[in-house]
């Protein structure tokens, strides 16, 4: 009995596309769901802040996807254990919540020596967070290696606030001018 | 008078089917009713009379048409497609486009260039060979507009405002577009009907001009589509404030040469398939020597370009990586990393089957024995390299085994999960089909210069030099910081383009008069035809997978980072469904190119048993028939002659 | 290279190797090594490879011996001749029925086995040991830093030998009220209650695990419990209680002692950078 070449040759287009489709199968299976929109109330303490911060952190703010917490050796994105600390200290004149700001809204106006500018600017797509998301990232920050001081009210030098280590509104207005 | 009751049978046949289908379509639609819900009969009142509830209904229906006259007009932001929904339509739709639009554009290129073989030498063959090729186009070509034209009525039905943003940002590109695929048509007629009845240099001038324009076409529609991917240009609301900008945008360039290179890989393994299908279904030794021919060069062309496709692919992600480190590690780290482990199967079988092919092609080369001890270590590095590849960085293990291995990381398979691993084993691979295409260039020729020991010599130590550089800086790999890790990519494809470089400029050199033994061409193995089949699935359904790959990136986004995707079809599908909707547009293709097959085998049936003819009165001897005229390997310049094509025919070798 | 069993490896290669000078049957050739190269992968490792590797690795070795037969008109006769015969000759025909017998009696085992299989819920990757908290934690109101934090009785060991002896004692008391049910009686991890948990409680014999670690790591451990892992060790279902809950400093530190004392381990010393 002769297969028509035909028909071998449908046989064999099937059994690959199949084969193919099956390693398809195989593998881990995930759907990745657009973030969604979270409501944050204005209301909320700073302990819960830390926790929703947490959230957007690990989730839709896509921060972990770089950013490691206590993991050293060889490290392509900066490490964020204890970042509290040492955001106080990174640039002069800027308290730690200055430099976390800024490392959210301009993350390429300082960049951590030995590392690669690269991280996208936090309030603009494609990660797109709110500034009231922006607060609870910076509160769970702060509360890594020290205590959170922000609140829902506190005014960032890009919101309309002033820096809080610098004395006076002119250069914050000018900053915000920028 | 016999077949008469075998008629009226066959009809009986469908009469009792039909009956039967009826039948079991009745059974099944009274079950379906007695299953169903009927409301209790009790509510079913026969009230005439005017009730409160009907009065409501009227009303009801009174304000619903009240509210139709007066609804306003408001734009559409998606529209649905049934059953499947938007996504996979346009998905399944754009995908089929692409396919016969790669097929379209490469074509000619090599048609061209054979054409040139075949006026630079006047061997008749080439320029035959050329128009077999171009034969295929027409019909694809209307394909490709087919699709191409359903794919915009889509875009527009379905994506309505995303359609209209796009025409914002690339409006002035439209009209050139439009202008070229023009030209596109009027070149790719004139060039295949004008077959013959134009001088040489004016025909190839207008197969030129087709593959200048088609090139055109494609590096306008990859601006369209990378700009998706890495917008650029544009406001951050998006307002356009440059088109130019818009059009060269991050990965506008790695993707115009990726594809132009993939494009040729994929259109020499589809028309590689087309030979192979001829062969497969050849009646004379005469068309079987023709189709291996043609098939030989189709394949050649698939491996040329699939040896550059890597880097080109390397090129390519770094620019990802430029653009937007978020996309990158999505891409390598994120959702997508999986992907990899399926590319790596499906890439690891194109070299395989590339190989094998070359392998069984040196059963047609008198004098290839000598070469036969180097298959199986040839196989074994091919499956080395290819298991290095395919190992996960992240194994799926069951909870007992999670727990053996101490973690989700293996001891010793975590070495081969990371990049150094791959790219050492992806360098090898390479470097191993070029060795397999060398010894078959080699199996049909005995250099007969002076030196030839030590070039021999010099190629293996070039090899040995190359590959230990590739190992080496692989092992490295593994000491060094990331930093330096990806820096060590460039030296190791260094080494292997270098060493291929260097090897095929001694092996020119040597072979320069070479003694030729013949080729019969047409005395291969039919499971050939059938890795050539293999191979050119394999490339489709890569091409498609990949597509996936490079449009999924996007996420959620429409134009990333500038136009959202708030459609129901927003978020990325798992690998799975991805890959099912690959196989299915993958069918799909190929049921369309196999009608093309079928209408170009049509086309030469008659002109073909004339050449037969001729061929046979040419050549009377039955076996080791030779297409070729002057007895020459299409890739040696060098002529054999009469003497050695009869010796060849009286010095068969069994292969056994 | 104490990654692989050699005592695998060498034997099948050796064997593989000498099949190469005995004139055997293709069918044979491909057998052996089907075999061969399925024993070392599934056995050639120390660490077991997880099922889907191993069927990953042979559908390659499957693909790459069907190619190398397939290249060679001869290797294919080799190969399809005694099949043939084993399929039409009537003195085979016992043979031929058992096979036709045993292939669905085969895949039956398989889906009787399938259906039987206890459920098991699905693995997630963890970290064993998640690196420590780079903040300083609290228990009972002193503050640990536990990069820095050693055990505050280590060095009674070479100071007052006979202190040290004590409070080893005491840690041994501790332990026997606390921590043996699901540690086990001689730290191997298999106390009476460890059957019912997942991740199973800690192997302290093993040299993999307290011989690895500072004691400011088992302190955290101790202290915080289950409860306290940080969220990158993955989803966490760890049984073991915040132990600060129950025991004094001084306990837990001195059941520390005890722990080493008993595996004759030594702990992992502070790396000063």
């Amino acid at each position: 009995m002769k297969i028509p070449v035909t028909l071998q040759l449908v046989i064999i287009t099937l059994a690959l596309t199949g084969f193919y489709t099956m390693v398809g199968q195989a593998v881990p299976q995930k759907e990745v769901h657009p973030p969604e929109v979270i409501e944050i109330p204005t209301t909320i303490s700073t302990a819960e802040m830390v926790e929703i911060g947490k959230s957007i952190f690990e989730g839709k703010g896509l921060c972990s996807t770089c950013h490691t917490i206590g993991k050293s050796g060889a490290l392509r994105f900066p490490d964020l254990a204890g970042i509290a600390e040492r955001a106080a200290t990174r640039k002069p004149g800027y308290t730690a919540l200055d430099y976390l700001a800024e490392s959210l809204y301009e993350p390429d106006a300082y960049v951590v020596p030995g590392f690669n500018p690269g991280m996208p600017v936090i309030n603009k797509p494609p990660v797109g967070l709110t500034d009231q998301e922006i607060l609870t990232v910076i509160a769970y920050l702060e509360s890594l290696g020290g205590e959170p001081t922000v609140t829902m009210e506190t005014k960032l030098v890009y919101t309309g606030g002033s820096r809080e280590g610098e004395a006076g509104g002119d250069e914050a207005a000018e900053a915000v001018a920028e | 008078m016999k077949r008469k009751p075998g008629v009226l049978l066959i009809g009986l046949g469908v009469l009792a089917f039909v009956a039967t289908m009826i039948g079991a379509f009745r059974l099944a639609v009274t079950f379906d009713q007695r299953l169903a819900f009927h409301p209790p009969i009790s509510e079913r009142g026969e009230a005439e009379e005017w009730t409160p509830r009907q009065e409501a209904l009227e009303q009801q229906r009174q304000e619903e048409e009240e509210a139709a006259r007066t609804k306003p007009y408001e734009e559409e932001e998606y529209r649905a497609f049934p059953k499947v929904g938007s996504r996979v339509a346009i998905w399944v739709v754009a995908q089929l486009h692409l396919l016969f639009a790669a097929f379209v554009l490469a074509v000619p290129m090599f048609a061209v260039v054979i054409e040139w073989i075949g006026i630079r030498t006047g061997d008749k063959r080439y320029d035959a060979l050329a128009y077999e090729f171009t034969k295929l186009l027409s019909v694809s070509f209307s394909l490709t507009a087919t699709f191409g034209a359903g794919l915009t009525f889509m875009l527009i039905a379905l994506y309505p405002k995303f359609t209209n943003y796009l025409m914002h940002v690339f409006s002035p590109t439209f009209l050139p577009y439009v202008l070229l695929f023009f030209a596109e048509a009027g070149f790719l007629y004139t060039y295949y009907y004008g077959w013959g009845k134009f001088s040489p240099k004016v025909h190839l001038f207008l197969g030129i001009m087709l593959n200048v324009v088609g090139t055109g076409i494609m590096v306008i529609a990859n601006a369209w589509l990378t700009f998706m991917m890495t917008p650029n240009g544009v406001s951050e609301s998006g307002a356009l404030i440059s088109t130019w900008d818009a059009v060269s945008n991050y990965t506008w360039m790695p993707i115009n040469i990726h594809r132009l290179i993939a494009n040729v890989a994929y259109g020499g393994s589809v028309a590689a398939a087309y030979a192979a299908y001829q062969f497969l279904q050849a009646k004379n030794d005469a068309e079987r020597a023709h189709y291996d021919w043609m098939g030989y060069i189709g394949n050649f062309v698939a491996i040329c370009g699939l040896l550059p496709l890597p880097f080109a692919g390397y090129w390519l992600a770094s620019e990802i990586y430029a653009f937007s480190q978020t996309m990158g590690l999505t891409m390598m780290g994120g959702a997508f990393s999986w992907l990899f482990i399926i590319q790596a199967v499906l890439i690891g079988n194109l070299f395989l089957f590339a190989n094998w092919y070359l392998w069984l092609g040196m059963g047609r080369i008198q004098g290839a024995e000598r070469f036969r001890a180097f298959i199986w270590p040839l196989l074994t590095i091919i499956t080395i390299c290819f298991a290095i590849w395919a190992t996960p960085r992240s194994i799926i293990a069951t909870t007992e085994e999670v727990q053996a291995m101490g973690g989700s990381s293996h001891p010793v398979l975590g070495y081969l999960g990371v990049m150094s691993a791959k790219n050492t084993a992806v360098n090898i691979l390479i470097l191993t089909t070029y060795v397999s295409f060398l010894l078959y260039r080699r199996s049909g020729k005995i250099p007969t210069v002076k030196w030839a020991k030590t070039g021999n010599l010099a190629q293996a130590i070039i090899f040995a030099l190359s590959a230990a550089t590739v190992i080496g800086y692989g092992i490295a790999g593994y000491r060094v910081d990331a930093a330096t890790r990806i820096g060590f990519s460039r030296p190791q494809v260094g080494a292997v383009l270098l060493a291929m470089l260097l090897v095929t400029v001694i092996d020119v050199l040597m072979l320069r008069g070479a003694k030729t033994t013949d080729t019969r061409w047409g005395k291969i193995r039919p499971l050939s035809q059938y890795l050539l089949i293999m191979l050119a699935v394999t490339f489709t359904w890569l091409m498609g997978l990949m597509g996936y790959l490079r449009s999924g990136l996007r996420l959620h986004w429409h134009v990333f980072g500038v136009v959202r995707d708030t459609s129901p079809d927003a978020f990325t599908p798992t690998l799975g469904f991805a890959t099912q909707v690959v196989s299915v547009t993958v069918l799909i293709f190929f049921g369309l190119i196999g009608f093309v097959f079928w209408l170009a085998g049509l086309s030469g049936k008659e002109s073909h048993a004339g050449e037969e003819a001729a061929a046979h009165a040419a050549h009377p001897s039955p076996v080791g028939f030779d297409p070729s005229p002057a007895g020459a390997t299409p890739m040696s310049s060098a002529g054999g002659s009469a003497p050695a094509a009869s010796a060849a025919t009286s010095s068969r070798i069994e292969t056994s | 290279m104490e990654q692989f069993n050699w005592w695998v490896i060498v034997p099948v290669f050796a064997a593989l190797i000498a099949l190469r000078w005995r004139r055997t049957s293709m069918l044979t050739w491909f057998a052996a090594w089907w075999i061969g190269m399925f024993l070392v992968v599934r056995y050639g490792f120390t660490v077991p490879v997880p099922m889907s590797v191993v069927k990953l690795y042979m559908g390659l070795v499957t693909a790459a011996l069907v190619a190398y037969v397939l290249t060679d008109a001869g290797r294919i006769r080799e190969v399809t001749e005694p099949l043939a015969a084993f399929m039409t000759e009537r003195r085979y025909l016992p043979y031929l029925a058992a096979v036709a017998l045993f292939i669905p009696a085969a895949v039956a085992f398989g889906i009787y086995r399938d259906m039987t299989r206890v459920p098991q819920p699905p693995s997630f990757a963890r970290t064993i040991h998640p690196a420590t908290p780079a903040e300083p934690i609290d228990v009972h109101g002193t503050s640990y830093d536990l990069g820095t934090a050693d055990n505050p009785y280590r060095e009674l060991e070479e100071t007052d030998p006979a202190a040290f002896k004590a409070r080893v004692e005491n840690g041994r008391k501790i332990y026997y009220e606390n921590c043996f049910y699901c540690h086990g009686d001689v730290m191997a991890g298999d106390g009476m209650f460890a059957h019912a948990l997942n991740p199973i409680p800690t192997n302290f014999q093993d040299p993999g695990t307290i011989a690895m670690l500072r004691e400011a790591f088992l302190f955290w451990r101790i202290a915080k419990g289950g409860p306290g892992l940080p969220a990158e060790g993955g989803p966490w279902a760890s049984a073991m209680p915040a132990w600060e809950n129950f025991l004094s400093e001084d306990e837990m530190w001195n059941v520390i002692l005890f722990l080493y004392e008993f595996t004759g381990h030594r702990p992992r010393a502070v790396e000063l950078h």
